[in-house]
């Protein structure tokens, strides 16, 4: 019935090279944009030295040392000393580790826990979305703070899980309301309408039509929230709530300058992290600004 | 003409799609609008049925119900003898194989983050789990069907003007070698010079696949065109159904007289009177009571005004709803 084979025969020999999909020309633009790649090489500098910090020193983190308490930068501690005798140096890529694994990891879990929740309620509405809605009011009214106190003086020993554990439980609302409102404005396009008729299963018309379409914007909307979350671990560890004292973190480290004999005469204590954490932030927005340029079909920059 | 129960793909019956108004804190439903207001029309294998009104009188919704993308108020949908009214799930699946639908808008009804070999190969691949290389060879087939090279299978959407979108969402539609397609506003979309190449093309799919079409147009010349049949509608009900040579010929219903009108003649010597239409149309949301029309016409009787009239054949074939018959 079908002459399926003759055909090929006469045809003329076709340019068959794949156009660039949406995704390679978001990419290509994205590498253009000096700017972001520089914030983004920093990003992945930081890092990698976090990461391999007991490669880079041997120095103990945590262990006190009496005898060098708040001492100034010199060759033997490059950065100077802390309240504890420790180098800041070590504590900095230690630290560095602890508050970007808190940081990466409650963003995933925000940003997929946000995702889910937001694309089922927009893509089915009514009662789902009603329902699912209310629940995601719910989570939003929770007194975090209170919370995160809480689950630290309950747990202390259970270092950074607790924190992440409670950020990730109360914090996806934000995105959950974000992706659902862009599902609700995407799934009006007939091609979804196109997808149900061809018979496509709902799981993979979201997954396959609507995810990639609101993708974008859920990955820039994460890049805010990882520099927030950043943000947030220094915040509540300076206050003294957030990862415990014995492990260092970036805001750990910049709690005695809670001081004022340190804010005033010991700037190398908590200026190193407060640098350092100032550049991630400033990386990681200039990132999450490139990729809402590459995105954008619009933008030629 | 023969008509046997055997002829008829698709059959409406007082169908209606109501569309309800929400307000106030807990959404109580306070109203509806009535974009399909009991409508019924059978359409014949291999014949194509014009369905013409102006914008927001329930074309587009009257389709998208038949095709089950919305769930209809009332009213029965028969398709190939088989009530598909209240059918769900995986039945409902199998029977979307048989029809499709074709968009208006080319630029929103494909994804535009899919390759259109993917886009054109997701049906088949929805309800055969086929792959391969058969598939890719089928898509291209299929391309070129529809009048594209069959390197189009490695672009994106975004590659494309309206007029090969169209194309691309039509090779879609055909992919699954459905009975009935759903032509929303096909061309209404594109620029003049392409809408005919796609008419064309329409017309000879239908040929060589043995094609039904429901074709949903507001223009009136595209329609003569394509139809064999004509239905006319006015704020979400029928009120004149008939072949297009009797519509254009003697026009009975007062509404498809002043439609018909409006139609330019390309005869600058040939003048003939145009019926302007006062007034709007009224809100669906609440329509006249009586017939729909009697607002706007010139003829309306005292019964107009309060009584619905129902379709009657009042001349072999021809079926208006109107007091003055």
């Amino acid at each position: 019935m079908d002459p399926v084979v003759e055909h090929n025969t006469t045809k003329i020999p076709l340019n068959h090279q794949k156009s660039p999909s949406p995704w390679v020309i978001a990419r290509r633009k994205f590498l253009k944009n000096k700017i972001a790649m520089i914030a983004l090489v920093f990003l992945v500098f930081i890092t990698v030295i976090s990461f391999l910090a007991p490669y880079i020193t041997t120095e103990d983190p945590a262990k006190v040392n009496i005898a060098k308490l708040m001492k100034a930068p010199s060759a033997d501690n490059w950065l100077g000393t802390d309240n504890g005798g420790r180098d800041i140096f070590t504590r900095l890529l230690y630290g560095g580790r602890v508050s970007l694994t808190i940081g990466f990891i409650a963003t995933l879990n925000i940003t997929i826990i946000g995702t889910l929740i937001g694309a089922v309620a927009g893509y089915f509405g009514g009662k789902v979305d009603a329902w699912l809605m209310r629940f995601t009011d719910f989570i939003m009214v929770f007194p975090f703070l209170i919370f995160v106190i809480v689950l630290n003086a309950i747990f202390p020993k259970s270092g950074i899980s607790a924190l992440i554990f409670v950020i990730s439980v109360l914090g996806w609302g934000g995105v959950a309301r974000l992706v659902r409102s862009k599902v609700l404005s995407e799934k009006e396009n007939d091609y979804i309408a196109a997808a149900i008729s061809i018979g496509t299963p709902a799981s993979k018309v979201i997954y396959k039509h609507l995810l990639p379409n609101v993708i974008s914007t859920v990955i820039v909307q994460a890049t805010i929230l990882l520099a927030s979350m950043i943000v947030f671990e220094t915040g509540i560890s300076f206050l003294g709530f957030g990862v415990p004292q014995t492990i260092p973190s970036w805001g750990n480290m910049i709690s005695p300058a809670r001081n004022p004999n340190v804010i005033q005469f010991k700037p190398w204590i908590w200026m190193p992290p407060g640098i350092v954490l100032t550049l991630t932030i400033l990386s990681v927005n200039f990132v999450g600004e490139g990729l809402k340029d590459a995105f954008n079909p619009k933008s030629n920059r | 003409m023969r008509q046997t129960k055997d002829d008829i793909l698709l059959e409406i019956n007082n169908l209606k799609m109501y569309y309800p108004i929400r307000a106030g804190f807990f959404q109580r439903k306070v109203g509806d609008v009535k974009a399909v207001d009991d409508i019924s029309l059978q359409l014949k294998y291999g014949e194509t049925l014009g369905l013409v009104g102006e914008s927001g009188c329930g074309k587009s919704s009257a389709g998208k119900t038949i095709l089950r993308l919305q769930n209809p108020t009332e009213g029965e949908i028969i398709f190939q003898g088989k009530d598909i009214t209240k059918v769900k799930g995986n039945e409902l699946r199998q029977i979307r194989r048989e029809m499709q639908m074709v968009f208006q808008d080319p630029y929103a009804s494909l994804n535009p983050k899919m390759m259109v070999g993917d886009i054109i190969s997701e049906p088949i691949r929805n309800y055969t789990g086929q792959k391969s290389k058969d598939l890719k060879d089928e898509v291209m087939e299929l391309l070129e069907k529809v009048g594209l090279t069959s390197d189009t299978y490695y672009k994106y959407p975004h590659e494309f003007s309206g007029g090969q979108r169209q194309r691309v969402g039509i090779a879609r539609a055909l992919a699954l070698r459905p009975k009935l397609i759903i032509a929303d506003e096909p061309v209404s979309a594109l620029d003049v010079s392409v809408q005919s190449q796609v008419l064309n093309l329409l017309e000879d799919l239908q040929e060589e696949f043995n094609l039904t079409y429901l074709f949903i147009a507001h223009n009136l010349s595209v329609v003569k065109h394509v139809s064999d049949r004509i239905g006319v509608m006015y704020l979400g009900r029928i009120v004149e159904l008939t072949d297009k040579n009797s519509l254009y010929e003697e026009p009975l219903h007062p509404y498809t007289q002043a439609l018909l009108s409006a139609i330019p003649i390309p005869d600058p010597k040939k003048r003939k009177e145009r019926i302007v239409l006062e007034g709007d149309v009224p809100s669906p949301a609440n329509p006249p009571l009586g017939c729909a029309f009697h607002p706007r016409c010139k003829h309306a009787l005292p019964e107009c005004k309060e009584v619905r009239p129902l379709m009657k054949e009042v001349k072999p074939g021809h079926q208006v709803a109107c007091h003055l018959y």
